[in-house]
């Protein structure tokens, strides 16, 4: 099973690097020509069929239940109550910043990440509050697996659009499943695991309303705007 | 002899302003033209009911003092702006130029006195990247980049990069989707319809 599991991800691999879409070099372009015509990052999509349907299904998941609910929420819980309650549980998944930041070398930023977790954790009242970043200017790095796949030269494959978790690539889907692995929260009985991060799901819209709707109402086609939006993203993502 | 001093004082005057003109900083461009912006927002003046339609004015003469809606147009339809008539360029011009000012006018006016972080920019030739972060009140802190482009002595911007994201490159995208689906003259429709459903 386990050498099963090695050849598919080794398979996964090299098909991966095989892609490797114009991501990478686009990149290294944009460095240096930022300036002018900022060179289009593209991205496959030969599911596009799936997607769009996929896309669909989150428009109305959002409209329907995820903006109401998180509105009464953000009705009963002041907004400074829900920053704490993402910074708490950003706090928890120091082990996917810590790791990823080693795996492309950014030790210096591994350092703040650490003190950040010391200092978040204790100070800061179990990461409730980021003293981190306001008394010590310390800011956290986002780095995730799926920019250390980007690191390594990893195109993003092809664009997924998954079910409430919203757009992805297959180089980032891959990420998700290996950043869930250093999730602590991924450790816990499934059920209470699955309630925090509805519950953290919920937190994070209600802290987001009006970003999504802004997307939509300037998009003549939302679908490829998303898409844009998120290969645009990424790509900064992994610049940093 | 006192006609030809005052023509050389006349010429270095010329000389001086132009300096100066020159000296322009696209920082400064944006800088300023963030500020009149938020100016009209704090203005006591266009506050309150009734006001909203001199308010969504000035807001929108302070934007366009900022972007240059042409040149974003014309970046955002990349190839197909050469195969335009003068007159479809127009056209386009303004229906891009409706396009976003009733997206972002509603967006600047939800400002809730965010901070803007001006942390500098770099210059090649006649492009240049202002760098800025808007920090909000939850804490987050959103960067923001304007690309500008040298126009006479002065600056204009011809794009802005929220996150990473360009919002050109982003209507590019969605422009060139259609174009290849439909045609120029259904992305056209799609773009009045949009206009007028106001």
């Amino acid at each position: 099973m386990a050498r099963k599991l090695l050849l598919l991800a080794v398979v996964v691999s090299i098909v991966l690097f095989q892609f490797r879409v114009n991501l990478v070099s686009a990149q290294d372009n944009n460095k240096e020509s930022g300036f002018e015509e900022t060179e289009e990052l593209t991205i496959a999509d030969p599911i596009e069929p799936w997607n769009r349907l996929m896309f669909q299904f989150n428009d109305r998941l959002y409209f329907w239940v995820v903006k109401p609910v998180a509105k009464a929420y953000s009705f009963v819980l002041p907004q400074d109550d829900r920053v704490a309650i993402r910074n708490f549980l950003d706090n928890l998944l120091f082990p996917v910043r810590f790791v990823n930041c080693i795996l492309q070398g950014k030790l210096k930023a591994a350092g703040n990440e650490l003190l950040r977790f010391g200092i978040n954790t204790t100070a800061g009242v179990f990461g409730f509050d980021d003293v981190a970043k306001k008394e010590f200017d310390l800011k956290g790095s986002k780095e995730d697996l799926g920019q250390s796949l980007a690191h390594y030269g990893a195109g993003h494959g092809f664009y997924i659009v998954w079910p409430v978790l919203g757009p992805s690539s297959l180089r980032d889907t891959i990420g998700l499943v290996g950043d869930y692995l250093l999730d602590p929260l991924s450790y816990i009985e499934l059920k209470t695991s699955l309630a925090i991060r509805t519950g953290g799901y919920v937190n994070s819209a209600s802290l987001h309303i009006g970003d999504y709707e802004d997307l939509v109402q300037g998009a003549l086609d939302p679908y490829i705007s998303l898409q844009d939006a998120y290969v645009q993203h990424r790509a900064k993502e992994v610049e940093k | 002899m006192k006609r030809r001093l005052t023509a050389l004082l006349v010429i270095a005057l010329v000389l001086v302003v132009q300096g100066f003109a020159q000296a322009s900083e696209p920082i400064e461009t944006v800088k300023t033209g963030v500020d009149r912006v938020i100016k009209v927002l704090k203005d006591p003046a266009l506050k309150g009911a009734g006001k909203e339609k001199q308010r969504k004015e000035a807001l929108r003469e302070a934007v366009s003092g900022i972007l240059d809606f042409r040149e974003m147009a014309k970046r955002s339809l990349a190839r197909q702006w050469r195969k335009l008539s003068d007159r479809q360029k127009d056209e386009f011009v303004e229906l891009y130029r409706g396009l976003l000012e009733r997206t972002y006018l509603k967006k600047i006016e939800a400002y809730q006195n965010e901070k803007i972080l001006y942390k500098g920019q770099r210059l090649r030739g006649k492009y240049a990247i202002v760098k800025t972060i808007v920090v909000t009140s939850k804490q987050t802190e959103i960067p923001v980049d304007y690309k500008l482009l040298k126009r006479g002595d002065g600056w204009i911007v011809y794009d802005v990069i929220i996150e990473g994201v360009s919002l050109v490159n982003n209507y590019r995208r969605q422009f060139k989707s259609i174009i290849r689906r439909s045609s120029y003259e259904g992305l056209v429709k799609i773009l009045r319809e949009k206009n007028e459903k106001g």
